[in-house]
Order: structure tokens, then sequence, then C-alpha cells
């Protein structure tokens, strides 16, 4: 049972902040649109795709090919209709009906088959190139962003949402990935037939092309201007969109008291009010944005009509003929949606540029420092007794705002330690220190009488074990996530563990046992299982030095128990630290160090720290009468 | 979809009116090439400039319809797609809020707020996009076809061949990228999970040096992907390569067996251009369709989403006989004592072994504090709950008034009851606002008073005073302010029984005294119950509830409960302890 006791727990809380930074970011299309330095990220991109240039050789002999190839094809067509045209009329004028034959018009229909044919072979050549080279390109990146994320300081972390560094390697490179695949090969393409086509136009009609132009330039700004508009509507939606988000989910964690106080009327009044604004607000949106190319269009079509009552006047006095006529509207068709789109796909190529520039930045982050090389480092002689010591420590998130100014505090192998101090008083900081995740500004930390500093982090942390209060899962199953800390461990051992941890029975009553995975969305194990299961890991992994986070309050009675008999368990012979949040760990703490602002501000056992009457009396006093 | 029906047919004008307009589009696009066609050959037979100048008037007109249609229904559509969705938004809410909390933790908040949101974007996007792209395309095409015939029946026919053919593609291309394409958002989602696992876990992956492991794992994900990506990639190369060449034989076909028809006097000349452009038609047609198709599966799901929301019966619903209970209820308020009663009442959660609360039995009556005490997990609050109907016994029976819970509308029993939350939450707006919520016709004297009882003269210091700005969910006051304030929320409201969730912890000892004490007279002709975590805050309770694991385990005021109960001995023993002897203030 248990899970279903308190479910309104901290883990739905943070699950949901995650998700609301998720959509705050789904909608953050105001991050810089516009690159930094176009033509640095471009070249940059061009040495990343090493070994894969080959391919965009290809692409780009490809597109200046079936560039030439489709703008001579409408010029073959007019042959063929010219021909045509002139055989049919030869014929009627001899009173027959005509038959195409490979000399009466066929030829032509053949080769002008075959300017398309090879326009065709190029085109799917160059589309089938590029299907692969961005993918490929895109893989490499991420790769290389999975690597660096291994290296990255623990500061560019807690610094960033986690959405936000996910959002790198997804959206970002997928729209990377597309602009290559489409908006490139389309630009490149337009640029290409729009040359080739009004240069088409005026050969036949200078006339006629100049007439198109005009219209063309109406259509351009047209679009800049409905371009403009589009995204102030969008700005506008996406206000309402945060509007109703934020409400919604002010009600959704109001809502035993919307119902309490019996508010259910008043609230979905509230709500109505705001769906409705919302739905205007995207009416307007959609209809611009979807309404913009009828209305280009319409000015396309009004330019047709005035050409073609042109043109048609000019076939009628033999100024043209009817194959250069129908020729003429192919190329209008070649060069006017290019031309109106080209803004557009200008702008997808920046944005994607920004993109490509945002991932450049994760992979030019500072590194932490690299590990001393095995021969140079510092070891501690195994097996290590636990022995710990803070001397003079000075540090700061912020080097220029020292938290710790000079900590010291030393444990003795097996020794219980307990950290209090209220929520935000920097408790982790001193399991960053520990660990390594940050380092020290000052003084040092040592383990068995080693600098810590000295010695590579792998080897550190081998002598530790951490069970933190959000107990982190993998989506994998319960056996591989138990297995962790020892790859190879045998099934005896993970239940041995999970045993001892008290997780064993709740594991048997799951459908699969030890093969049901853990999904980090699904319900199916609470909060305080997740606790016990990180426990099991820990005493399989079997360290030296152990760092505890007690469970909390949002974990059930008998969950609690087992959760405290489990860390009794797992701290039986060990260096421990505790974060504490209860009165008995506190009490028969070897040692009581008290947090306050990040830094230690008193220690001592509990009777000696009663007996001061400072800080950690005070604490006590609130907390427990 | 049958949700999507249901929600269209309140609109049924709208969403004939819109089709109406998209066909006129439709309509209008495909009568220019062949006023264009006519225009020239007419132009060539007689070399008359004023046909010429008509012909083009009549394709201006046409296109005139062709765009005015083609811009209304662009409106017509964004404004049905956004009515739509914004029905179907307003009914999730209100369903919600029927739900019970279990009902409610079925989803979760962060789905729920995802169902109206997001997934209602993508429904009114496909709305929007299939009425334009999807629905007029059997029309276009069989009025294509049939204006190729008017040209010629030969040339009709020629036309039909290759709509057909286009069409088998186009539904190849569908069935078989479907699926690929579900798998692709799969292993999108697998990206974002497995990265936001090993960003989140950054700690215990660097305390265990897995850095390697987790390299692999992303790694995979992402060559997973990428094979995918490029498959998918392939296949619309594929699709796009198979079309051009399509359309390369389709022209020259055309151009061959239009030369004949025009040869055997059966067409003119400039008739074949205007064939070559109803293939291009629907052929662009035919693809923009497609890809609309394969954005609709993840429609469907959002829809799905939503009507799993909207279809959940509530667990808690109204008695059938509500309205006369209550009214029963009601009539013998005054005279009955006890206000609320348990009688071996039993709750179980669905999904749980155990139960949480079982066999509660026990009374509060009128004029009285009941207290109830107990560790965390204890099933204190389900208590509260049980009261409300946030939940409903699963054995045995609440009664309020006399009349069983069950019977009452949810409405008129929370209307006598004035609730303080465990979680003292405040909703943005101002103190004014939120003290409403309790009364909403209250007088600036009423909140003043009842903010004195609450302690909470701090308000009064505030420089807007009772129009202080409150933020969402009242961060903006500390832990201790917001809970004095969830109190007078509360006793804003004339009830029956007050309900005190464990309210007091974040109250220093003297101003929980102080509350206590104001609260006597507030609530003299009310029942009270108190829900508390320290023995202090209920020593001088009329009766104490003494609650371990779910079960009554100790009943009777402080002092027979020190002599007879253990349990409560236990926790007092535990509380007082080094609590330099102040345990009888």
């Amino acid at each position: 049972m248990t899970s279903a006791k308190h479910r309104d727990d901290e883990r739905e809380r943070t699950e949901r902040d995650v998700e609301l930074e998720e959509r705050a970011l789904d909608g953050a299309d105001d991050e810089p649109q516009a690159p930094r330095d176009t033509w640095g990220t471009i070249r940059r991109l061009w040495s990343e795709s090493r070994g894969q240039q080959w391919r965009f050789a290809i692409v780009i002999v490809c597109v200046v090919l079936y560039t030439v190839f489709s703008v001579a094809a409408p010029a073959f067509s007019a042959d063929v209709i010219d021909t045509l045209w002139t055989e049919i009329q030869a014929s009627f004028a001899q009173g027959r009906d005509f038959v195409v034959t490979w000399d009466r018009g066929g030829r032509q229909i053949a080769v002008y088959l075959g300017v398309w044919t090879i326009a065709f072979v190029v085109y799917s050549i160059q589309t089938f190139t590029m299907a692969g080279f961005a993918e490929r390109l895109n893989l490499m990146l991420r790769n290389r962003i999975a690597r660096k994320l291994n290296r990255l300081p623990l500061s560019f972390y807690d610094s960033r949402k986690p959405g936000e560094v996910v959002s790198r390697a997804t959206n970002d490179l997928d729209k990377m990935s597309e602009v290559l695949q489409t908006g490139l090969l389309r630009l490149l393409m337009a640029i290409g037939s729009v040359i080739g086509a009004v240069t088409m136009m005026f050969v036949y009609s200078p006339m006629l092309a100049c007439v198109f132009l005009v219209f063309s330039a109406l259509s351009i700004v047209l679009t800049r201007l409905a371009a403009r508009r589009t995204l102030l509507l969008a700005a506008e939606r996406q206000k309402w969109v945060g509007h109703l988000t934020a409400a919604v989910e002010e009600a959704y964690s109001g809502r035993v008291i919307i119902r309490a106080f019996n508010r259910e009327g008043a609230s979905s009044a509230d709500m109505r009010a705001l769906t409705r604004k919302l739905a205007d607000a995207s009416r307007r949106a959609d209809f611009l944005t979807n309404a913009a190319a009828p209305a280009i269009r319409f000015v396309g079509r009004v330019s047709q009509v005035v050409i073609a009552v042109l043109g048609c006047g000019m076939l009628v006095a033999g100024r043209l003929t009817l194959g250069t006529f129908q020729a003429f509207f192919q190329y209008i068709m070649q060069a006017s949606e290019p031309l109106t789109q080209m803004s557009m796909t200008v702008n997808t190529l920046q944005s994607a540029l920004a993109s490509v520039e945002r991932v450049f930045d994760i992979l030019d982050e500072q590194e932490v420092e690299p590990d001393p090389t095995p021969e140079l480092a510092a070891h501690v002689e195994q097996p290590v007794c636990g022995r710990v010591a803070f001397e003079h420590v000075r540090f700061g998130y912020d080097p220029e705002r020292p938290l710790m100014r000079d900590v010291s505090f030393s444990v003795e192998p097996g020794q219980k330690i307990a950290i209090v101090g209220a929520t935000g008083a920097g408790k982790t900081t001193l399991i960053n220190l520990l660990m390594r995740f940050y380092e020290v500004d000052g003084g040092r930390i040592t383990l068995d009488g080693v600098d810590t500093h000295a010695m590579t982090r792998e080897e550190l942390r081998q002598n530790f074990g951490m069970v933190l209060q959000d107990a982190w899962l993998f989506d994998g199953t319960i056996e591989e996530n138990i297995a962790y800390g020892k790859p190879g461990a045998t099934h005896e051992e993970v239940v041995a563990a999970a045993r001892m941890a008290h997780v064993d029975f709740f594991v048997r009553t799951m459908p699969r046992g030890y093969e049901t995975r853990v999904a980090n969305d699904a319900e199916n194990i609470s909060q305080g299982q997740r606790q016990l299961l990180t426990i099991a890991r820990a005493i399989l992994a079997d360290p030296k030095i152990l760092i505890l986070d007690e469970a909390t309050s949002s974990v059930d009675t008998r969950t609690e128990h087992a959760i405290v008999h489990a860390m009794e368990a797992l701290m039986h012979g060990r260096t421990s630290f505790v974060i504490a949040h209860r009165l008995s760990t506190i009490v028969d703490a070897d040692l009581i160090l008290v947090m306050e602002h990040g830094t230690i501000i008193e220690q001592g056992t509990h009777a000696e720290l009663l007996a001061a009457d400072g800080a950690y009396a005070a604490l006590y006093n609130s907390q427990f009468m | 979809m049958r949700l999507l029906l249901r929600f269209l047919r309140p609109h049924k004008k709208l969403v004939a009116i819109t089709l109406l307009v998209v066909l006129l589009d439709n309509t209008g696009t495909l009568l220019v090439p062949t006023m264009l066609a006519n225009m020239v050959n007419t132009g060539i037979a007689t070399g008359d400039f004023n046909h010429i100048v008509q012909g083009g008037a009549l394709m201006l007109g046409a296109s005139m319809l062709a765009s005015g249609g083609a811009i209304t229904g662009t409106y017509l559509a964004a404004r049905l797609a956004s009515n739509v969705a914004r029905d179907i938004r307003d009914a999730i809410y209100e369903r919600s809020l029927a739900f019970s909390n279990s009902d409610f933790e079925r989803f979760g908040t962060g789905s729920m707020i995802t169902r109206s949101l997001n997934d209602m974007n993508v429904v009114q996007q496909s709305i929007i996009a299939t009425i334009q792209m999807v629905l007029p395309l059997p029309f276009l095409c069989i009025v294509g076809i049939f204006m190729a015939c008017l040209i010629d029946w030969q040339m009709g026919m020629l036309l039909a061949a290759v709509t057909a053919v286009v069409m088998v593609i186009a539904v190849v291309t569908i069935v078989n990228a479907a699926p690929i394409f579900m798998r692709l958002q799969k292993l999108i989602d697998r990206m974002n999970v497995v990265l936001r696992e090993s960003i989140i876990g950054v700690r215990v992956i660097r305390a265990f040096t897995k850095e390697r492991h987790e390299e692999r794992r992303l790694d995979e994900v992402f060559s997973d992907y990428a094979s995918s990506a490029i498959k998918v990639n392939m296949m619309f190369a594929g699709v796009d390569a198979a079309s051009f060449f399509l359309m390369n034989i389709a022209e020259v076909a055309v151009l061959w067996l239009g030369g004949n028809r025009v040869g055997a006097h059966a067409m003119e000349i400039a008739s074949i251009s205007a064939v070559l452009e109803y293939a291009m038609l629907i052929l662009f047609y035919i693809m923009a369709a497609q890809m609309v198709a394969l954005t609709l599966p993840r429609a469907k799901a959002c829809l799905d989403r939503a009507s799993e929301v909207v279809d959940l019966v509530p667990e808690i619903r109204d008695g059938a006989d509500a309205a006369g209970a209550a009214k029963g209820a009601a009539a013998d308020a005054r005279g009955n004592e006890a206000v609320a009663a348990f009688d071996h009442a039993t709750f179980k959660f669905s999904d749980a072994d155990e139960d949480t609360l079982h066999d509660l039995t026990f009374t509060c009556r009128r004029g009285q504090t009941t207290a109830i005490i107990g560790s965390t997990g204890s099933g204190k609050s389900t208590v509260a709950k049980l009261l409300l109907r946030f939940h409903d016994v699963t054995d045995g029976s609440v009664s309020f008034c006399g009349a069983d819970v069950r019977t009452m509308t949810q409405e008129s029993l929370r209307d006598r009851i004035a609730y303080v939350p465990q979680k003292a939450w405040l909703f943005s707006g101002t103190v004014a606002s939120n003290l409403r919520f309790g009364n909403e016709g209250a007088t600036e004297d009423e909140m003043h008073h009842v903010l004195e009882v609450a302690q909470a003269g701090f308000v009064d210091e505030l420089p807007d005073g009772l129009e202080a700005r409150v933020a969402q969910g009242g961060t903006n006051f500390s832990g201790g302010q917001r809970q004095r304030l969830s109190i007078a929320r509360a006793l804003m409201k004339h009830a029956d029984l007050y309900i005190f969730d464990d309210s007091f912890s974040a109250l220093d000892f003297k101003t929980d005294a102080a509350l206590r004490r104001a609260l006597v007279d507030e609530t003299r002709d009310a029942a009270v119950l108190i829900i508390a975590q320290r023995i202090s805050t209920i020593l001088h309770a009329d009766q104490i509830v003494v609650l371990k694991d779910g079960v009554v385990v100790g009943l009777g005021t402080h002092e027979e409960l020190m002599r007879d109960c253990a349990v409560y001995r236990a926790i007092a023993d535990s509380q007082m302890k080094g609590g330099a002897g102040d345990d009888q203030r």
C-alpha cells in the first residue's frame, strides 16, 4: 500500500515544476533568434561536418545542375508546343487530322522528357544525400554534447534548469537538421530558379517580365508586413497561453480550497473568461498566419491575369508564339513562390544558426579541471578507515562572496555526524565539497590524512555512498537500478541488498519483481520506496563513508520505519554524514554541524550545543516544543 | 473522435458554412486554367482583343472568388478551431472540479495542465489544417477531373489515372510512415528522458563514477534516433522523387495525347496547358493532405487524453435524494448536538492493500473542541477529507447533523463547514479577494474582525492593507502569515463545523496560544475539529482522538490519555523531553 497515502508529496511538486519549466521553454520563442556571428558560426559548422563534407559538395553540384535543367525545361516545352501547333496547323490546312509521330513532335517531346529526367535524377541524388547529411551531423554534435556533459562542473548544472540543457541537445539540433534538410536546399534552389526564370522572362518579353517584377515587389512588401504582424499576434497568443497556464496551475494546486469553499462556479467563470481571451487571440493569430498566403497569392493571380491579357494580345499580334506564352507562365510559377518565401526562409535559417550557436555555447563551456594523471595522483591506503577532516576550508559559489570563511572539523572513523539547519541553510554545500562536486577556494579536505584535491575524483568518490532525498532512479529495471554502483553484481547480491534495505518484499509485490521497469513519470513506486531502493543501491556498493538524507514527512509511517531501520543497518561501521530532520538522529550523533547561510555556525554534541544555548538550542526548542 | 463530434455539434452551422466557403475557394482555383485556355483559344481563333479582355475579366472574377473564399475560409476555420478548443478546455476544467482527490491524482497536476493547454493547441491546429487541406481534397480531385473531361474525355481519363496513382502512393506512404513517425516521437521522448536523467542525476552519476556508462546510454538513444530519422527522411525523399518522376511522365503523356486530340479536332491547343495545370494542382493538394494526415494520429492522441478527463465519471456524486436530505438536515441542525459523527468509518485507497483509516467512531459536538493527534501518516488529514467528502468511506458512515454525508449535495455540506487545509495556499489577488472566498459579500469590518481573531494584524501594517497584493500560493508572505490568513479565510464563513488541519504548525507558541484563545469566542456555537502534531496545541480540547496507523488507539481528555494511553504518552514524552520544562504552560 502506502504510496496512496501521501500523493501530494514533494516528488509531484518537483516534477510539475520541471514540466512547467519545460512549457515555459517551449513557449520561449523569445530566445535570441538572430545569430551573434553568422559567418563565424557557419564556418565552424562547416569544419564540424568534417568527413561529411563530400556529401555537401555533391549536393551543391546537384543543386546547380538541377537549377540549370529546371530553368531550361520550359524553353523546351515551348519548343514542343510550337512544333505541335505548327504541325497541326499544317495538317489542318491540308484537311487532314494530325497524329504525333517521332518526326512530327515526338522527338521534341522525348527531348523534353530527357531534360526533366536529368533534373529528376540530380534532384533525387541531392534529396537522398541531404537526408543523411543533416542527421549525421546532428548525431555527431549530440555525441559531443554527451561527452561534454560529463566534463562540465556542477556549477553549470546548478545554475541552469534541466529543461534548458535538454532543449539544447534536442530542439535546437532538430531545428538545425530540419533547416539544413529543407530550408537550405530550398534557399539555394530558390536563388537559382529566380535568377534563371527572370532572365528567361526578359529574353521572351521584357515588358511582361517588368509587369511580373512590379507585382512581385508588391507581394514581397505584403509578406514583410504580414510577417511582422504575425509575430505580434503570436506573441499576444503566447501571452494568453501564459496567463491561462498560470491560472490553471493555480486552480489545480488550490482545488481543495476551491471545493471546500464551494467556489467551483466562480472559478469556472474566471477560467471561461481566460479561455475566451485565448480563443480570441489564437483565432486572430491563426487567421493572419494562414490568410497571408492566399492574400499574397491573390496579388500573384492578378499579375497572372494582367500578363495573360497582355500576353494574349501579343500572341494574337504574332509577337509571341503559343509555346513561349505558356513557357512564360511556367517561369512565373518557378519564380513567384520562391521570391515571396525567400525572406521567410532567411528568417528560419537565421534562427537555426542561433540554435547552433547555443549548442556551440555548451560545447565551449569551461570544463572541470582535469584529474592528475594516475602516476601523479595521491592515493589513500586501502582499505580506507574513513577519517575525514576539514582544515580551514574557505568556499563560496561565487568566489567574490565566500560563504565558508574558515571551517574546520574532524571526524573519526565510524562516527555519525548530523547536519542540521533550516531549508536553504546550505546543507548540500557540505556534500558538494566532500564529494568534490565543487572545489574549495582555500584550506583543504582530507580523507585518512590525504588531501582529496590531490586524488583523482574517481578514487575519491569510490569511498563514498550517497542516499539523497530526491531519490534518483534511472529508466531501467529495479535490478539494474540497485546494481548501479556495482556492475556485474549477481542477482543474489542484489536481493540481499534489497532485503537489508527492507525493500525486498515490496519489489516482490510488483508484477515483474526485480525486472519491473522504473519509469520516472510512473506512479507505481512511491517516493519512500524510491528512497529504499537507493539505500539498497548504497548497501550493494558498500562504501566506507556515507552521505544520507533522512526521509521527509512525505513518506508514510511504515515506510518511514523501514527507511530508518535500513539506514541504521547501512550506517553500521561506516562514517556517516546525515542530513537530519529527526530528533533521534540529532541526539545521539557524535558531532552536530549547525548550518546557516551556507556555513557552519556551531558544532558539538547535543548536550554541548544545548548548554551553549545558541542557534542550535533555539532551533531545537522551536521545533520540539 | 466522439469527443470531437460532440464539441463540433454546437457549431454545426459554422462547420457547414466553413466547408462551403472552402469549396468556393477550390471552385475559383479550378476555374482559372480553363478560362485562360478559353481566352487563348478564342484569341488565336478570332484575333479579337475584346474577347481577350473579357476573358481576363472572367479570370479576375474567378481569382477573386478563389482568394476571397480562401481568406474567408481561413477566418472561419480559425474561428471554429478556437471555439472548439475553448469549449473542450472549459469542459476539462469543469469536470476536474467535480473530481475527488483520487480522481484527480489519477492524472496529476502536470498532466492536467498539459491536457488543457498543449494538447488542445495541437487539436486546434489540426482542425484548421484538416479543414483547409484534407476535407476539400475529394472535391478538388473530382472537379479537377470533371473540368478536364469537359475539355476532352480522354484527357479526363488520363488525369483520373494520374490521380489514382498519386493517391495510391500517398496512402502507401501514410500507412508506412505513420508507425515510423510514432516511433520517432517515442525516440524523441526517450532522448528527453535519458538526457533529463543524466542532468538531474548528475551528482549520483559522478558519485558512482558512472560517467562513461551514461555517455554510452546517451549515445545509444542518439544513434537510435538518428537512424530512425534518416529512415523517415529517406522515405520522404523517395516519395518526393517518385512524385517528381510521375509528374514528368504525366506531363509527357498529356503533351503526346493532347497533340493527338488537338489533331483530331477533339480539343484546342491551349487546353493542353489547362490539363497540365490540373494535374499539378491535384498533385500538390494530395501531397499537402498527406503531410497533414501524418500529423493526425498525434492530434487523435491528444483528443483521447482529453476524453479520458471529460468522460471520467467522478467517484463522488451528489446523493439522489440530495435536496430533501439536505433540507431535513438543516431543519434539525440547531437542536442537534452531534454535528459530525463517524460511525465505524473505514477508508482505503482503491489501489492500496491496507486501510488508511480503520473503524473510526467518534462524534464532534456543537460547542466542543475535538482534537486528533498522531504521527505523520497516521491518517489524520484523511479524517478531514472524509468529512468534506473529498473521499467517501469504503465502509461504515460519516454523518453531518444527522444526515449521512453521501445523501447531501456536496455544496450544501461544504457550505456548513469551514476548512483550514494543512497547506496554507492563497490565491493570487489581494488579501480581501482571498478573504471573500469565505463570504462573497463580506464588509471591510468583518474582514478586519476575522484578521484580528486570526492574529493577522500584520495586514493592517501593510501599505495597502486589505488590498495588499497576494502572489500565487501566497509566496510573498511568510509561512506563519500564510497560515493565519488561511485561518482568517475560513473564519469568514459562518459554519457549523470548523476544521483546522495542522493549521498552527508554523506559528510560534505565543501566537498559537493567543489564536486559540480568540477562537473560543468565535466558534462558540459550532463544533471544532483540530488536527495537530503538537500536543501543546490540543492540551485543552474537550476530547482527543489518538490515531496510530489509521486506528483509534485512544479517546479522551489530555489527563485521561496521559493516564491510559501509551501511544499518547509516548508522543507527549518525545515532545516535552528537553523542552526546558515548559510543558505545562
